[in-house]
């Protein structure tokens, strides 16, 4: 009796687990959709004005850039609202000519009064993108003479109108709907966006997904491959390889080290070479770098005392190349001809690391508080921080790793709470526009908190830039002001991240480019 | 009993004002939202205009009235990080952790019961035992590495299994096993010494006597009595499941509220963060009453202390 | 992740006489105590027992196997970490940490709390509504939440761990101490004492504390075992010991993603966490069956 009881809830367990795997695996099969896995989303907003990096990845599909980009990252005709652009001899005002026939999801036409809007927007009191600032700066007015026709006037000479609006940068090119927003105002418009991208919001839960459906026959890429486009918010990696194998999702970013699995499975794993550069820098005191770093001999050792190949092939599973020069975003380098040369590269000597601490009388070394956290794209990070610790330490520094969260590092670093600490940050790779406005924050002192080199010959440099229209002239002075920064070893530059993405077998080709904070899923569901 | 009930709540409510002003202090604490909000670019100016914007900038006591004020309607402000009404964020996510805490229940109970059952029934035996051990077993292993060993073996080698989603009903078994999982110690272990109490019972005694078959003893007449204690603690531990489940839910990435205050604390959300527990301490609160109530009016033998 | 053992949220104490429990104790748990008593040999003994540095990193090493694998060897038995450093050394080391922090946790938890409920079942009235009121909204606030919001706050640590864990556990003690102490003040021998002339203090210490203790005995047993596994839960979303102090907790939330490709990361901690929380579950089940098998509950 009893024995039958058992027998009873055993099988009635095992069908409750079966009968779901079975329809499970009918429904992995059947799939029109594309579903990408990411670690994260940043602030998951749906709204362009309201910023955040990651939010590229799935925004771009719903809104468009009036200044396209190819897949390189250089500014295009062919993927933005402006078919051509020109800029009056002054470079004070240019004039953006708009593709006819555009429509948003509502059926409003794209016009040129939706193009003042959105920058006006983009780039007001509300926004917190992240070159919001500069434009508000710069932008003195907008003009739309024609529905086809805007006209940016700006206070001072400037080239860098087209890129700052562009699809290579942030959100603040997104073009809006200017009547829908009025009508339905702010909080409504981030709850339920309306773009004019290839695809158009359908719901979004938060922590969860965010879905998108095709819109049929867009210029951009004729008729999607893919009905529906999901995004798929899945922070544990475990789960998302999971997910992946599964067939559950067709793309997933992969962190290095899980990489050699998923190939040994055959799955193909496309890189972004150079994505990132993991950099180092000590936070600044009031006055600047408080001693020891202050010593230029301690800022080399430091960096001599780093093995960075052993770093990039164990921590970073070899999907990384050393980096030679701090903030050396390698995107820009070939359009502003930097070349990297080998004498530029730091070797990995903790021998002189020692005797330049020696001479600089810290033969006995000194502490230091060192960072430890995680970011988005940066899985590796507390143990990363703890594998340099590991090498300051064989040279004699004291380390204390100092395990926080980054919004908590961030405070100390702007607030400058604890000079001379370090901290560290994986910088997405950009063109030259955006490595001119990171050079501007990081590498500014009159940009105050986020400052992390503090030296008068690189300020004077970057104030030139900022004035010039002569791309020759740009182009001499960033060259000057890396080699400048790597001179005087104002950081450590550690290496460069490729960062995985892993796709179902199925998937077919896909070229993923070289746009800061975008996958380019344009090729994929491409249906041209 | 209504006397009983209404001071309770009072009592309750007060509990949670005390909460309330507990879980201000600590979330402004965590330090500052702007910092995150806000790009690199962001000047002093910008700062002060955000904080404006943001309600940031009024002294505390306004700050902790107005939060309170508009927590008694319902309203727990705007997310700072997503601009969203929190209460928004609330009834998107709340139903996905009852939900799944319901699912964890049922699973915990259906392993629980038999277990229970068989092991005070087989009391002292290899069974008993084993029951014993795979119930402590449920209590000795972290819940983040049994999820994680699920979703790599269950869910990605096998494939038998989705690792995440909402796939309908097949989402919620990895999860809500890794959920209830250690719910089954407890339930089991209750049970069976409820059993073993009321098997020893005159009521038991007299039933056998009068020859009523073992089976219907064990399994019917005594099983009844067992579940009084069982069934007030299954209340008790629903809550739980609901307001802990933030493990399981960041392995699943099942977008419940455990992870929302966890995303609420990662940036410094105060809303969120206030909103969350304060509607945990409210679930737990509720359940707490009920199950009080509960066991006063089946088993008025008990007695408890007012 | 387990919130509570059973016995969370405890309402009442089943009203019986304190007399001389039925004699329900079964074998005593030789294994358990016995593997309790390794693992406390371990970490007292662990800087006398030549082993290598935990906390010395050698990257080239790091994902060695352990010495019965292929790749394996005796220098690092059980293998190494993502850092190279020595497995079986971090093991040892983190029985330190790890036993540390459940026991020092629920000693705290349990004095605190057994004193809240010492005094509300003495008093009883205001005094016991006042102090069950506040131990219900401590209950109800969860404890990660808690510990999230201190190591964000003020960086993660051992004292977090320990603070964030005990400022909520108390309540789950002073509830039951006050359970039973209700039911002994009941009884004779308390009304007598009064008689006899004894103050508030005298009884709670001499009389109403000493018949409490094995009820104190048997949740302190329990729930060390707890207080290590929700160790290795914060440490899993962050809050938790930080790096690079070896506890069991952080080293299998570090190797988690090597679940397959280098278990033994992950696997030594868990078993270690396993046996030491089993042998205190089951030694803990032993004590309550012999002193208060009433106490079904926990």
């Amino acid at each position: 009796m009893r024995r039958l009881s058992r027998g009873v809830a055993v099988s009635l367990l095992a069908l409750v687990l079966a009968v779901p795997a079975i329809a499970g695996q009918a429904w992995a099969q059947a799939k029109p959709d594309l579903t990408i896995a990411l670690s994260s989303f940043s602030t998951e907003t749906l709204d362009p004005a309201l910023g955040g990096h990651l939010v590229k990845y799935y925004l771009s599909m719903m809104f468009d850039y009036l200044v396209g980009t190819t897949l390189d990252g250089q500014p295009s005709k062919d993927g933005g609202i402006a078919t051509r652009w020109e800029n009056s001899p002054d470079y004070k005002r240019w004039t953006f000519y708009l593709r006819k026939g555009v429509k948003f999801h509502n059926g409003d036409d794209v016009t040129s009064e939706d193009v003042k809007f959105s920058i006006m927007r983009n780039i007001g009191p509300r926004s917190t993108t992240g070159y919001a600032g500069p434009l508000r700066t710069l932008i003195q007015t907008i003009e739309t003479p024609a529905p086809d026709r805007v006209v940016i006037v700006t206070k001072d000479p400037t080239l860098i109108i087209p890129t700052y609006l562009s699809r290579s940068l942030s959100t603040e090119g997104m073009v809006l709907p200017k009547k829908y927003i009025e009508q339905v105002g702010d909080d409504v418009f981030a709850r339920k966006p309306v773009g004019s991208g290839p695809y158009k919001f359908v719901e979004q839960v938060t922590g969860s997904h965010i879905k998108l459906t095709a819109v049929d026959n867009h210029w951009r890429i004729g008729t999607p491959k893919y009905k529906n486009m999901i995004f798929r918010l899945v922070p544990e990696e475990t789960t998302r390889l999971a997910l992946l194998r599964r067939g559950d999702v067709d793309v997933a970013d992969v962190s290095r080290e899980r990489v050699k699995e998923l190939e040994k499975e055959s799955f193909p794993v496309h890189f972004r070479r150079e994505e990132s550069i993991l950099t180092m820098w000590w936070i600044l005191g009031p006055d600047g770098l408080p001693a020891p770093m202050k010593d230029k001999r301690v800022r080399e050792a430091m960096n001599l005392a780093i093995d960075r190949a052993e770093v990039a092939q164990s921590v970073f599973a070899g999907k990384a190349d050393p980096a030679a020069v701090p903030l050396g975003l390698s995107w820009s380098f070939k359009d502003i001809g930097f070349k990297v040369t080998p004498e530029m590269a730091y070797p990995y000597d903790p021998a002189r690391a020692k005797k330049l601490l020696a001479d600089a009388g810290f033969a006995a070394g000194f502490p230091l508080d060192v960072y430890a956290y995680q970011l988005p794209g940066l899985p590796e990070g507390k143990t990363f921080a703890e594998a340099v610790s590991g090498y300051w330490e064989k040279v004699g520094i004291k380390i204390k790793l100092v395990p926080v969260d980054y919004p908590a590092f961030r405070k100390n670093w702007v607030d400058r709470k604890t000079p001379g600490s370090v901290g560290y940050f994986n910088i997405a790779n950009r063109d030259w526009i955006g490595t001119y406005a990171l050079l501007e924050k990081m590498a500014y002192t009159p940009a105050k908190a986020n400052d992390t080199v503090n030296d008068p010959e690189v300020d004077g440099m970057i104030a030139q830039v900022m004035r010039q229209t002569d791309k020759e002239k740009i182009n001499t002075l960033m060259r000057n002001i890396y080699t400048r920064i790597r001179s005087e070893h104002s950081g450590m530059p550690i290496v460069y991240l490729h960062s995985a993405y892993a796709t179902g077998k199925k998937l077919g080709k896909w070229n993923t480019g070289s746009v800061m904070y975008d996958l380019f899923f344009d090729e994929l569901a491409s249906g041209k | 009993m209504i006397r009983f009930v209404l001071s309770r709540l009072l009592q309750s409510l007060v509990a949670l004002a005390i909460l309330s002003v507990v879980v201000f202090i600590l979330a402004r604490a965590t330090g500052d939202p702007l910092q995150l909000i806000l790009p690199m670019s962001a000047t002093p100016e910008d700062y002060a205009e955000a904080r404006r914007y943001l309600g940031l900038d009024r002294p505390y006591l306004a700050q902790y009235l107005s939060f309170v004020g508009h927590a008694v309607t319902g309203d727990f402000g705007m997310s700072l990080r997503a601009r969203r009404p929190v209460s928004e964020l609330i009834r998107e996510r709340l139903p996905n952790s009852l939900s799944l805490a319901a699912f964890a229940m049922s699973v915990s109970l259906a392993i629980a019961f038999p277990l229970g059952v068989l092991a005070a029934v087989k009391k002292g035996t290899g069974v008993d035992r084993a029951a014993q051990v795979i119930a402590v077993l449920g209590q000795s292993l972290p819940t983040f590495w049994v999820a994680i060993v699920l979703v790599e073996f269950v869910a990605g080698r096998l494939q038998w299994l989705p690792a995440a989603g909402n796939e309908g009903f097949s989402s919620y078994i990895l999860p809500g096993f890794t959920l209830g999982w250690f719910v089954v110690a407890g339930m089991m272990r209750l049970l069976r010494s409820a059993m073993l109490e009321v098997l020893d019972s005159e009521y038991v005694k007299l039933a056998r006597v009068k020859g009523v078959v073992e089976g219907k003893v064990v399994w019917v007449h005594a099983l009844k009595n067992a579940l009084i204690p069982v069934i007030t603690f299954a209340g008790i531990y629903f809550a739980i499941l609901v307001t802990t489940a933030i493990v399981v839910e960041t392995v699943f990435a099942w977008p419940g509220i455990g992870r929302l205050a966890y995303e609420g604390i990662s940036s410094r959300d105060f809303p969120v963060i206030q909103a969350v527990v304060l509607t945990t301490a409210a679930i737990v609160a509720v359940v707490n009453l009920g199950v009080d109530c509960l066991y006063a009016v089946i088993d008025p033998r008990i007695r408890y202390a007012r | 992740m387990p919130g509570d053992t059973p016995g969370g949220g405890l309402v009442l104490a089943e009203v019986a006489a304190p007399t001389a429990p039925a004699s329900r104790s079964r074998n005593v748990p030789y294994v358990s105590l016995g593997i309790i008593t390794v693992f406390v040999l371990l970490a007292v003994l662990a800087p006398l027992l030549g082993l290598a540095d935990p906390f010395n990193q050698s990257l080239r090493n790091r994902f060695k196997p352990p010495v019965w694998e292929e790749g394996g060897s005796w220098t690092h038995p059980l293998g190494t970490d993502r850092l190279g450093r020595d497995m079986l050394s971090r093991i040892v080391w983190g029985s330190r940490v790890s036993l540390a922090a459940g026991v020092l946790t629920v000693l705290v938890a349990s004095a605190f709390g057994a004193a809240v409920g010492l005094v509300a079942g003495y008093y009883g009235g205001q005094v016991d509504t006042a102090l069950m009121r506040m131990t219900d909204a401590t209950m109800s606030f969860p404890v990660i939440l808690l510990a999230l919001i201190l190591a964000v706050t003020v960086g993660p640590s051992f004292t977090n761990v320990v603070v964030a864990i005990a400022v909520i556990l108390w309540a789950r003690y002073a509830r039951v101490i006050r359970g039973q102490v209700l039911t002994l003040m009941h009884l004779d021998f308390i009304a007598q004492a009064r008689l006899a002339g004894a103050g508030a203090w005298r009884i709670i210490t001499r009389h109403l504390f000493p018949n409490t203790l094995n009820t104190l005995v048997v949740l302190v047993t329990l729930q060390i075992g707890y207080v290590i596994i929700v160790e290795a839960s914060l440490s899993f979303l962050g809050a938790g010991i930080p790096p690079p102090t070896p506890a069991w907790g952080s080293m299998i939330a570090e190797g988690r993603e090597f679940v397959t490709s280098a278990w033994w990361v992950s696997m030594f901690p868990g078993l270690a966490i396993l046996l030491v929380v089993l042998a205190f579950n089951l030694l803990g089940d032993w004590l309550r069956d012999t002193f208060d098998p009433k106490l079904r509950q926990l």
